[in-house]
């Protein structure tokens, strides 16, 4: 039996190692000259040490790359957009849950129908919504689209239909009104599923690729993702070190978030899991 | 009586002010943008023609007529979509739950930790994604090519991962792969916690080895997650982008359905037909996720 459990921890190990070594080989290129990238050794280590490519992200000179503002744009469509879908969606899930509002069937069946829609098909007519609104290369296509959604809506409204009636019909005799029973009872009683949903919406906003690659052009609306995506396969395209820096860096505030909200975001995917 | 029905009134209408923000959303970023999707898909859209004329079935028919660019770019799209779904799913969905079932033979201690390292891919974003396993992969100065030749296979012959098949898909799988699997890990494993303990114990007794054990009750246990697990992960695989279109090199062999929908859209202008192939590609998704569910939710 003891020796069955050295064979998992050694296989966990060599998978670990698997897992890390592309993100190490991207560390490590990011501190490396152009030459030595190229080199046909293998050196897991840089052997000439530089930060040539950090500075030229920084500093700039022949290459623009405004990285401070790609990173203040991801943050702040990210927060912006997490906040907006938590505010709509809890307020619609409180109507759907435990409101007595017209057409409440019609209204769930038509939200939970639309997640069965894949998204390309609103993709197109959703850009040119915004494209005759003169709206593109704006924080507006940015953020706007993501409060659309259903997916929020349904994972609140599960957690607030558990929520207990005597509570809310408790506070209501004391004299609070629906929005005092929604601010100062439910939303108290619900931070762990609001957080939850918080962080998932901010991370696939920060991380969206797509959408954000196709309405905007302007290089100093780009979000990170998409920015990356522009050097890649623009002025860095025959530059791996400098591609490699430029990666590095917008993966360090994903890094961070993750770490510290790693706990709760394992809960939150555990419960979304189990719903389904 | 009409005291109470007015009050009733006046409380449903307040009530229904808490669903307002949410259903303007909803209607300007969803539900018109389905409905302004199929009205587009029967027009002559045209970006740079200011008349969008309506034709009716006409974009569907050219998607169907071989030899029109339309033709070439759906059936090019799903060929290569359909082989990566088939190349990926079955791994994400065994793997993801190999990696589950590692996790939890481990000692309690280091559990937290490993199922850490498998998630963190997860919190990279998807070009960074591309631009690492572009580079893990690439011919001169690549990673693996450089591993290789270093412990002596293939030295002078270095392997073109992103451009030849069947190279540049055992790629696109293992880059997809380390993304995400960390997100069917922890499905698994939740499901896997909740497997009642005794009867493992009760099988233990009765002989079983821990292959029957799999088989006969864990599987069983978990399959509403396994199908979850399945059907989830084929609609992502269906939706695949940034890996073909940022990684490799193999040309129409990789060229999803994805980047031909978008081709027609943004270097065509061709929105008409773009947003045809859009609902044609939506309706397949749907197709294929019902058949799934059909056949994993039989009773046996």
């Amino acid at each position: 039996m003891k020796s069955f459990k050295i064979f998992y921890v050694l296989l966990a190990s060599i998978l670990g190692i698997i897992f890390i070594l592309p993100m190490l080989w991207m560390f490590s290129n990011s501190f490396k000259t152009d030459v030595e990238v190229m080199s046909p050794v293998f050196h897991l280590f840089p052997q000439e040490f530089t930060m040539d490519n950090f500075h030229t992200i920084f500093v700039g000179g022949a290459v623009e790359v405004p990285i401070f503002r790609w990173i203040f744009n991801s943050f702040f469509v990210g927060f912006a957009a997490t906040l907006l879908v938590i505010v709509v969606d809890a307020m619609a899930a409180y109507a759907l849950a435990k409101l007595d509002i017209p057409l409440k069937r019609t209204l769930f069946a038509l939200f939970i129908g639309s997640l069965m829609v894949p998204g390309i098909i609103s993709f197109l007519p959703q850009y040119l919504n915004f494209s005759n609104f003169n709206l593109i290369n704006t924080y507006y296509v940015l953020i706007l689209p993501y409060s659309g959604g259903a997916l929020g809506v349904f994972l609140l409204i599960q957690f607030f239909q558990s929520f207990p009636n005597e509570i809310i019909e408790a506070a209501r005799i004391d004299g609070a009104n629906k929005w005092q029973v929604f601010i100062s009872v439910l939303m108290p009683s619900s931070v762990s599923i609001v957080t939850t949903l918080a962080i998932f919406t901010f991370m696939s906003v920060f991380n969206d690729y797509v959408w954000p690659f196709f309405t905007v052009t302007d290089l100093q609306m780009r979000t990170l993702t998409a920015g990356v995506a522009v050097m890649a396969t623009g002025s860095f395209v025959q530059s791996y070190g400098k591609l490699m820096a430029l990666a590095t860096l917008s993966t360090i505030p994903t890094l961070i978030i993750f770490i510290i909200g790693q706990r709760q975001f394992i809960q939150s995917i555990t419960a979304t899991g189990v719903k389904q | 009586m009409p005291a109470t029905t007015s009050s009733h009134w006046k409380s449903k209408l307040t009530s229904s002010l808490f669903i307002v923000p949410y259903l303007i959303a909803f209607i300007a970023f969803t539900l018109i943008p389905i409905i302004y999707g199929f009205i587009i898909s029967l027009k002559e859209y045209n970006l740079l023609d200011p008349v969008h004329p309506f034709v009716g079935l006409d974009n569907y028919k050219k998607i169907f007529t071989d030899g029109t660019q339309e033709n070439d770019l759906f059936f090019i799209g799903m060929k290569a979509t359909l082989k990566f779904v088939v190349f990926s799913v079955p791994f994400l969905v065994v793997i993801g739950l190999g990696f589950a079932l590692l996790l939890n033979a481990l000692p309690a201690k280091l559990r937290s930790l490993f199922r850490s390292i498998y998630f963190i891919p997860y919190a990279v974003s998807a070009t960074v994604m591309a631009v690492i396993w572009k580079r893990m992969f690439d011919v001169t100065g690549g990673f693996l090519n450089l591993l290789m030749a270093k412990v002596g296979i293939r030295e002078f012959d270095p392997i073109p991962w992103l451009m030849d098949t069947p190279f540049v898909w055992f790629s696109l799988v293992v880059a997809t792969l380390w993304w995400t699997i960390g997100f069917n890990m922890i499905i698994f494993v939740n499901a896997l916690n909740g497997v009642p303990e005794d009867l493992y114990e009760a099988a233990k007794i009765d002989g079983a080895n821990g292959w029957d054990r799999l088989k006969s009750i864990t599987l069983p246990f978990i399959r509403p997650v396994l199908i979850f697990v399945l059907i989830t992960s084929t609609i992502a695989s269906y939706n695949v982008f940034a890996q073909p279109n940022l990684i490799s090199n193999a040309g129409d062999e990789t060229k999803v359905l994805l980047m031909g929908i978008l081709q027609t859209a943004y270097t065509a202008r061709e929105i008409g037909s773009a947003s045809a192939m859009a609902i044609l590609m939506g309706l397949s998704i749907m197709i294929v996720s019902i058949i799934q569910f059909k056949i994993t939710n039989q009773k046996e």
